[in-house]
């Protein structure tokens, strides 16, 4: 079964007076296990559509499935336990809280799923340590460097062990070792099974990626991989 | 999420933003400490008062006067026998005897002549007044009285006796003329006096009627008025009164000027027999109904205090949703990221929530005990100057214990209130666009 179906997705925004299509009927098909990356200009509408698989945003038209739930059908609250339950997110700018430490920005989406503060902990320590950063648990976000904070919200992500991760350009904010850096590890975890989509500027990730996805004004204009609908 | 985290989280949150927290937090200090002041003030004046009414007269004792008398309804029924028996039958009705008072005659032992109100009791009823003799006994009749313990320091010399003879049946607040020198007070108990009462004959010439009586008992101070009153059978002083006037008085049948029920020992009964004597067309005044009247007039005082008071709370109110506000903006991408990581919307709303209502929190805490603190200073310094003034009274300040519990409750939900807005900013807040947020 096709573990992520778009169909005649529509996500329309008025900028003054014009309208701005940005997504303008797009079908999609992602099945499990794929690294899947998603490129094209800016504002070809990367980000609305990996929003709209996030369950951040609802679309005006079309239904998103994922894991076999309709995404588009969802209220405020089933979008929340979507997110909590089944997403992780990777965001460019890392969006660390930066009066919590390394450790507990980890801890942070476990609050809400509601795991046990000692097992929260354990499993917080555990995936740092996996992503070497054992040594930098009770660091503030200030005193660690890009690559590490990236790090840390990579393990933020996979903390509530989703089915999907989400990643926005994860690697804009780093310079291009540190990038290949985090590029090796999602890689990893794609490598453990982790279905991963992955928008990015960055034609290396295209290397790592298992298919890509080319965008262009609200359309997707190539695919080449398996799942594209014809 | 659980409570525990709640708590954690919003911990963080405040400690983040102390210093705003703490300012924040200062109006509310103000108010709280404002509440608990001025209503421990208005509390412990209530208390010296009603304890000072407290110290007049049984609390059981209701004074009853016929309508007519007083210039009310002319139609309603005099103090007549029959009414003493019909209002005798009223449900938590102890006992109830007239209540007269003999006008115009001067007292005299040896040649000391003094003053009392002189009152007509039932010499049957008077166990039930509850009066505590410190000497003798409180057995009445046939010229054989009892009087209040400052009937023996109005003797003089000159006839002088020192504060005049404006007694009335009502009672007077407040410390009496203490100027009435005690050491030249006389024992009155066992001892006779002489009653002399003057009228005119027919001719217009003064003739006078001298009764003896004898002191049975010495009644311990109240502290009121009736320190100063003489206590005879009824029946005597309608005999008085008959030679007085010169024709006997009809009382039984046109109605006594007062009278006195004794209610159960109860001031829920006293309340409702003093209203029922009321339904049934008489004054009644109680010392009960008094002290009644004086809680729910105090209960204003602090209602209106407390509300001036609030005003400061509000105030405050305003500067918790403002710094709640500010905060939301300041954390909006903060609050994106709660919402991408499966926060729903009840647990931003909870965390904004707790957040106000901690500061509300910390701010009463802080006020109340400042307002205690504050009360009890005052109340040094007040007890310092009342004593050197002479009152009696040792405090000025009551802070009841619901005091300090419903100002926290209070101080915190005016933090929830001030907190709703904000944290529905929060709540409102478009998870992609807060995630962009510079
Ligand atoms: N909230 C919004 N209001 C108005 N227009 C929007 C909004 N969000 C996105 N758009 C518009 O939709 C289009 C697609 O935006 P989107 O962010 O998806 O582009 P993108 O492909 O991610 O671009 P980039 O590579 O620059 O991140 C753009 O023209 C953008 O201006
Ligand atoms: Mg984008």
């Amino acid at each position: 079964m096709t573990f992520i179906d778009v169909t005649g997705l529509k996500r329309h925004f008025m900028m003054g007076d014009t309208l701005v299509r940005a997504l303008d009927g797009v079908d999609l098909s992602v099945e499990e296990g794929e690294f899947l990356c998603l490129m094209g200009p800016s504002g070809s509408g990367k980000s609305t559509l990996l929003n709209m698989l996030g369950g951040l945003d609802t679309p005006d038209e079309g239904t998103v499935i994922v894991d076999g739930q309709e995404i588009s059908a969802l209220d405020a609250n089933g979008l929340a336990v979507y997110r909590q339950k089944k997403v992780g997110f990777i965001f460019q700018s890392f969006n660390l809280i930066t009066s919590m430490t390394a450790i507990q920005n980890v801890e942070f989406p476990m609050i809400f799923s509601g795991v046990a503060p000692d097992q929260r902990r354990a499993r917080a320590a555990r995936l740092l340590t996996a992503l070497g950063l054992g040594d930098r648990m009770d660091h503030k976000p200030t005193e660690l460097s890009g690559g590490q904070q990236q790090r840390v919200a990579i393990a933020r992500g996979l903390v509530n062990q989703p089915v999907i991760m989400f990643c926005d350009e994860p690697t804009g904010n780093l310079d291009s070792k540190t990038g290949m850096e985090i590029l090796d590890m999602l890689a990893g975890l794609n490598q453990n099974g982790q279905t991963l989509v992955v928008v990015t500027h960055d034609p290396r990730v295209a290397d790592y990626a298992t298919r890509t996805v080319q965008m262009l004004d609200g359309l997707i204009v190539s695919d080449n991989g398996n799942g594209h609908k014809q | 999420m659980s409570l525990r985290d709640l708590l954690g989280l919003v911990l963080l949150n405040l400690n983040r933003m102390r210093s705003r927290v703490v300012m924040t937090a200062m109006g509310v200090v103000v108010g709280t400490a404002a509440i608990v002041v001025l209503i421990s003030l208005a509390s412990g004046l209530q208390a010296s008062t009603v304890e000072s009414f407290e110290d007049f007269g049984s609390l059981n004792q209701i004074t009853v006067f016929s309508s007519a008398r007083m210039g009310g309804d002319s139609s309603a029924e005099g103090l007549t026998a029959d009414a003493l028996d019909d209002l005798a039958s009223i449900d938590g009705v102890v006992a109830i005897t007239p209540y007269e008072s003999l006008n115009g005659g001067s007292l005299s032992y040896n040649r000391l002549s003094g003053f009392a109100s002189i009152y007509g009791i039932d010499p049957d009823v008077i166990e039930n007044m509850d009066f505590v003799m410190t000497e003798g006994d409180d057995n009445i009749g046939n010229y054989t009285v009892i009087v209040g313990s400052d009937v023996g320091s109005r003797f003089s010399e000159d006839g002088d006796s020192g504060g005049g003879g404006g007694f009335g049946p009502m009672m007077m607040m407040g410390g009496q003329d203490d100027s009435t020198d005690t050491e030249d007070a006389i024992d009155l108990m066992g001892k006779t006096i002489t009653l002399e009462l003057t009228r005119r004959d027919d001719d217009g010439d003064e003739e006078t009627h001298k009764v003896r009586l004898r002191v049975g008992g010495v009644i311990e101070s109240s502290g009121g008025q009736e320190d100063y009153n003489l206590y005879m059978s009824i029946d005597d002083v309608e005999d008085l009164t008959a030679w007085k006037n010169g024709e006997r008085p009809d009382w039984e049948d046109e109605g006594y000027s007062q009278a006195i029920v004794i209610a159960e020992q109860d001031a829920e009964i006293t309340l409702e027999v003093t209203d029922e004597i009321e339904n049934r067309g008489y004054f009644a005044m109680s010392t009960t109904s008094i002290v009644e009247a004086l809680n729910s007039t105090f209960m204003i005082i602090e209602a209106v205090l407390g509300g001036v008071a609030s005003i400061a709370l509000f105030v405050a109110a305003i500067g918790i949703a403002n710094t709640m506000i500010m905060s939301v903006l300041e954390r909006t991408r903060e609050v994106g990221l709660m919402k991408a990581v499966g926060a729903t919307n009840r647990d931003v709303l909870s965390v904004f929530l707790t957040e106000a209502a901690f500061i509300g929190l910390i701010g009463g805490v802080v006020g109340i005990i400042l307002g205690i603190v504050g009360a009890q200073i005052i109340d040094v310094f007040a007890a310092s100057y009342l004593a050197s003034s002479g009152s009696d009274i040792t405090s000025v300040v009551v802070t009841p214990l619901w005091l300090p519990i419903g100002a926290m409750i209070f101080s915190v939900l005016i933090g929830l209130g001030a907190g709703i807005y904000p944290a529905f900013r929060a709540v409102q807040l478009d998870p992609v666009m807060a995630l962009k947020y510079e």
